[in-house]
Formats: C-alpha cells, sequence, structure tokens
C-alpha cells in the first residue's frame, strides 16, 4: 500500500483549475519529483495536500486516513512535514533554535506542566540532542549558533528542510529546495537528500533543477496548466512527447520533434 | 556535571527573579511608610498584568486593547462575592481570576480569527462594552459611584489587613506570577510563541497548535489580569469604572511596548517604573506638590513620549537594552 495517496484532487480560483483532477501515490522511502512549467500548479497541489489550501474535489489518504479538511499543524503531527518555496524560517532566532522549536513534538509540555516544570527534563534534553544531530544530518551544524536572519541562502534551505525532519516525518514536501543555490550548494543538498531517504522519510520534490530531478527521482509528475500530463521514471519522462511540448511549446508530429 | 555546576545552571535563569525578592522583602525594612507601601501595591497588581501581557503580547504577537476590563471583571467580581454574598476571600479571587479566563476565551474564540488592526478593534470594542457594564449594572458595580468597603484579604481566618500584609501578598503573588510565567517562556508553549510571532506558516509547519496557543495564551493573560483586579480590589477597598477604562488598556500596552518584546524582566521594569511615575514622591522625599501634580496631569502624556522614544531609539525595549548588556557582560568574561 502506498504511503500516499492522491486521487482527483482539485482546487479552482475562479474561472481558473489550478490543479485539475491530480491523482499520484507516493511510496514508503523513495523520492518522487512534481515538474511542470511556472503556473502548473505545483505549490497549489502542495498546499492542499499540506492544508494550507482546501480542495474543492479529490481526497488525500495519508498512512491509511483521510487528510482533507485536517488543519496544517495535525497533518504535520500526523508524519507530513513540508518545507516553503519562500522560506518560513524564525529570522531572530538561531538554527539551532529553529529547528528545536520542531522537535518539541511529540514532547510533553502544557501550560501547565512546563509552569511548574513537572517532569521536563528528558524532553528538554532529548529535543536539544534532536535539535543537534539534524543540523548534522543536513550538513550545516558549524551554523547552529547564527541567527536564522545572517545564514547564507542555501544553508536557510538546509536549515528548513532540518526543520521539517525535526517533527520526525514519514513523508516530506519539499517547495523548490535548490532555488537560488550554487553548484556545491545544490551538491550538499542532494547528498542531504538521500542521506534522509536512508532514514527511512519519503521525499516529494518540486523543482525546476532538471540535474538534481533526474539524479535524484526515482518516479517524476510532471503537471501542466493543472493537470497531470506524464508520470514515470527519469529517463521516460525526458523522452515524454507531452512534456516535451509543455517545456518547448513544440507541437510535434509523427516523425519527432 | 559537578553538583556545584549543575546547581548553578538551575539556579542562572531565575537570577533576575531572586534579586527581585530580595528587593520586595527589603522595602518594609527600609520605610514601613504608609503611602510608599500602598503605592508598591499598585506597583504589584501592575506586574501580575504586564506579565501576562507580555506572554500575550510580546511573545505570541497578539494584540489586547480590553486587558484593563478583565482587571475590571476580577475586581467586581471578588468584590461583588466577598462584600455582598459574604464568601470567603479565596473563593472571590479564585472565582475573579476563572471568569476573567472564561471572559478572554469568549473573546479569544472569534476574535484570533482577526489578525493585526481587526483583533485591536475587537478587543478594543470589548473594552468599551465591559466599561458600560461596569457602569451601568449598578445591583453588583456600584455604578459611576463605584464600590467601597470591599473587606480586606483573609486566608484561613487570618486577615491581612496591614499595609505591610497586604504589599507582602500582593508581591508574593506577582513573584509567584512571574517565576510560572518564566517557566512556561523557557519551555514548550514558550518556544511555540516565539514561532507563532515570528511566521505563523512556519509554526504551522513545526506542528504548533496556532489555534490553541493564542486561545490559550489569551486565557491564561486574562485570567492573570482578573488575578490582579481582584487582589487590587481587596488591598485597596475601593474600585470605580474609570480604573477599568480604555486609556488604562493602552497603558499597559504601552508598558509592553516600552519594556520590549520578547522579554518578561523588561515590562516587568517599564510596569515599575512608570507605574511609579506619577507616585514619584513616594520614593523622592522632597518634591514638591506642584511637580507632582504636573506629572500626575501629563501621566498619559509621559507614556506616549516614552513609547515613541522606545519605537524611534530602542524598538527592542529595556528588554532589548538589557540583553545588550548581558551580552556585553558575557563578552567581557571571555575575553
Amino acid at each position: 500500500m502506498s504511503l500516499l495517496a492522491v486521487r482527483g484532487l482539485t482546487r479552482r480560483f475562479g474561472g481558473l483549475t489550478a490543479v485539475d483532477a491530480v491523482s499520484f501515490d507516493v511510496h514508503e522511502s523513495s523520492i518522487k519529483a512534481v515538474i511542470g512549467p511556472n503556473g502548473a500548479g505545483k505549490s497549489t497541489l502542495f498546499n492542499l495536500i499540506t492544508g494550507f489550501d482546501r480542495a474543492d474535489e479529490g481526497s488525500v489518504t495519508f498512512d491509511g486516513a483521510a487528510l482533507v479538511g485536517k488543519r496544517p499543524d495535525a497533518i504535520v503531527r500526523a508524519g507530513l512535514a513540508r518545507t516553503f518555496q519562500n522560506t518560513e524560517l524564525f529570522e531572530d532566532l538561531t538554527a539551532l533554535d529553529n529547528v528545536r522549536i520542531a522537535a518539541d513534538v511529540g514532547h510533553p509540555g502544557g501550560f501547565l506542566r512546563s509552569a511548574v516544570r513537572f517532569r521536563l527534563a528528558s524532553g528538554e534534553r532529548d529535543g536539544a540532542a534532536r535539535a543537534a544531530y539534524l543540523l548534522r544530518l543536513t550538513g550545516i551544524d558549524g551554523f547552529a549558533d547564527t541567527l536564522a536572519r545572517d545564514l547564507p541562502h542555501g544553508t536557510r534551505r538546509l536549515l528548513e528542510i532540518a526543520r521539517a525532519l525535526a517533527t520526525a516525518p514519514r513523508l516530506m514536501l519539499l517547495d523548490e529546495p535548490a532555488a537560488g543555490l550554487n553548484g556545491a550548494e545544490t551538491r550538499t543538498l542532494i547528498d542531504a537528500l538521500y542521506r534522509i531517504r536512508d532514514e527511512g522519510v519519503a521525499l516529494v520534490v518540486v523543482e525546476h533543477d532538471m540535474g538534481l530531478v533526474m539524479e535524484v527521482a526515482e518516479e517524476i509528475v510532471v503537471l501542466d496548466r493543472g493537470a497531470k500530463i506524464a508520470e514515470g521514471p527519469p529517463l521516460l519522462i525526458q523522452k515524454d512527447r507531452a512534456v516535451i511540448e509543455a517545456y518547448l511549446g513544440e507541437e510535434c508530429g509523427d516523425d519527432g520533434c | 556535571m559537578s553538583s556545584v555546576k549543575r546547581i548553578r545552571l538551575f539556579i542562572t535563569p531565575y537570577l533576575g527573579l531572586i534579586a527581585a525578592a530580595l528587593a520586595v522583602a527589603a522595602v518594609p525594612l527600609v520605610t514601613p511608610d504608609r503611602y510608599v507601601l500602598k503605592v508598591l501595591v499598585y506597583v504589584g497588581v501592575n506586574v501580575i498584568v504586564i506579565a501576562g501581557l507580555a506572554l500575550l503580547f510580546g511573545h505570541a504577537g497578539q494584540i489586547s486593547m480590553g486587558h484593563a476590563a478583565f482587571v475590571g471583571i476580577g475586581a467586581y467580581t471578588s468584590a461583588y462575592l466577598v462584600k455582598t454574598l459574604d464568601a470567603p476571600w479565596l473563593v472571590g479571587v479564585l472565582a475573579a481570576t476563572v471568569l476573567a479566563a472564561a471572559g478572554g476565551l469568549v473573546l479569544a474564540l472569534p476574535a484570533l480569527r482577526l489578525r493585526g488592526h481587526y483583533l485591536a478593534m475587537a478587543t478594543l470594542g470589548f473594552s468599551e462594552i465591559m466599561y458600560v457594564v461596569f457602569r451601568e449594572a449598578r445591583a453588583i458595580t456600584g455604578g459611576n459611584d463605584g464600590l467601597g468597603g470591599i473587606p480586606y484579604p483573609e486566608v484561613a481566618g487570618l486577615k491581612i489587613d496591614t499595609p505591610v500584609g497586604v504589599y507582602l501578598l500582593v508581591w508574593g503573588v506577582a513573584l509567584l506570577t512571574l517565576l510560572l510565567v518564566l517557566n512556561i517562556l523557557r519551555s514548550r508553549p514558550g518556544r511555540a510563541m516565539r514561532a507563532l510571532q515570528a511566521t505563523e506558516n512556519g509554526a504551522l509547519a513545526c506542528g504548533i497548535d496556532t489555534v490553541g496557543l493564542k486561545i490559550r495564551t489569551f486565557a491564561l493573560s486574562a485570567a492573570l489580569a482578573g488575578l490582579a483586579g481582584a487582589l487590587y480590589a481587596h488591598g485597596v477597598g475601593f474600585i470605580s469604572p474609570s480604573t477599568f477604562g480604555l486609556d488604562q488598556s493602552v497603558i499597559y500596552m504601552a508598558i509592553v511596548v516600552v519594556g520590549g518584546a520578547g522579554s518578561l524582566a523588561g515590562p516587568t521594569l517599564a510596569a515599575v517604573v512608570l507605574t511609579l511615575l506619577p507616585y514619584a514622591d513616594a520614593l523622592v522625599p522632597g518634591l514638591s506638590k506642584d511637580t507632582i501634580a504636573v506629572m500626575q496631569d501629563w501621566e498619559a502624556d509621559i507614556y506616549g513620549l516614552a513609547m515613541i522614544a522606545v519605537v524611534i531609539f530602542a524598538p527592542a525595549g529595556i528588554g532589548g537594552l538589557l540583553k545588550r548588556i548581558r551580552l556585553r557582560g558575557a563578552g567581557e568574561v571571555r575575553s
């Protein structure tokens, strides 16, 4: 059974159908990429799955439970984390504290219990240790004490991934993690993605960097004007006629493009 | 880790609080003056209100222009229960706290769907509505004439009716409140509040139930205001609607702004200094009556100027200045 099952997901904004009856599956510990031209509906699709936007039709099933209608924070706690196209970091906090906050998921700490500090010590220790570990996993532990606002762009992206990981997800949706990264930073990112996958976390990546997509993705979903026009392994997608037309705007005849 | 080091780690976050407790204990030894202690009761009451508002506005980033109304709810509830219905003092205070929290909850449920200006407007409306209630529900509140002869606090048959007793009671509760709020800030809810204030989407992505957090914080903040109101009513013995109006709510907000967002020590200090300002004669002997009169007449203007000065010269408020001093101190120790 698949970890995430998206079925007929649809979202309309007035006359525009931003996401049009999209269906696909994500399996445990796999890496899937979602690609498509600008405005194809990739980010909207992510927002629908993660509860930041409400679908008009269709269903999302994660680990056997329906997600549509749940609040974004409840979806995160259910094990589906995300990052944003425009990073949403806690700018005035250090990198470590950014991750530390997310590591609180699943630890005790209501108002009353916190006020009297009743049996908080072990949770506090675990959270701090986990945050430090995740900075190492994503390769940015050198920036632990730097404020988020002072971090280089590439590190900010990795920090958001580390923060999402701290919620102990089984699936992560990454919205353009390589946007604005240079070659070396992209390399660090790719290494981190593999390490994350090897930890047992499935990944869905929206990305424009085709080098990265073709390298890491086991399967690719292609969106165009809201609808899924192709799905398959990278080598087949590269040759897919509908995909080439969508990207290059060329009409293909029987004898090729 | 050696035990000495462990003890030091345990105590460090509370150093400010310990210093405050020593100062509180020292005052009655230095001066048993009735007027000084009475003024300091006002200060203690405001410290409790500000601790709650620093949580709500300074950390969670939610505006309330109606906190004086919660103080009023607490004051009238306890005064009515104890004076008119002869309820025990503790019951009155407890009911005041719970009722204010309930008021906060009722206001928070719809209002926290709103943001920024709209939340300010909604809480401002609440403040005005409660002001009308305080004036018009004469059977309970005594209307514009106010409610006098409110009994002194009494715990287990022990009547706390001396100025020193009331002072110690109010400040005991204030210090305890600061301790509990400090603990909340150092733990999970405090971190969640800082996240919420920075970016709500980011907080959601961390699995933080932002709606629940806002509602709980609002209710807790209102509860502390209600508690402060009850202590005020029994400590001072007389309450009237003008104490719980919009201008007082604005002053509370001004104190938190001057104190600095993201700080507890800053707003606490600001509460002490700004509350003392109109009563400067209690601390500085020999101030002429005219000077005091001018300061009291210009109270609101002084607060306004302090707020403008902070926004321009020290946007992080007193808390920001404290932090800078602390960092500089740490740097010198290291070098």
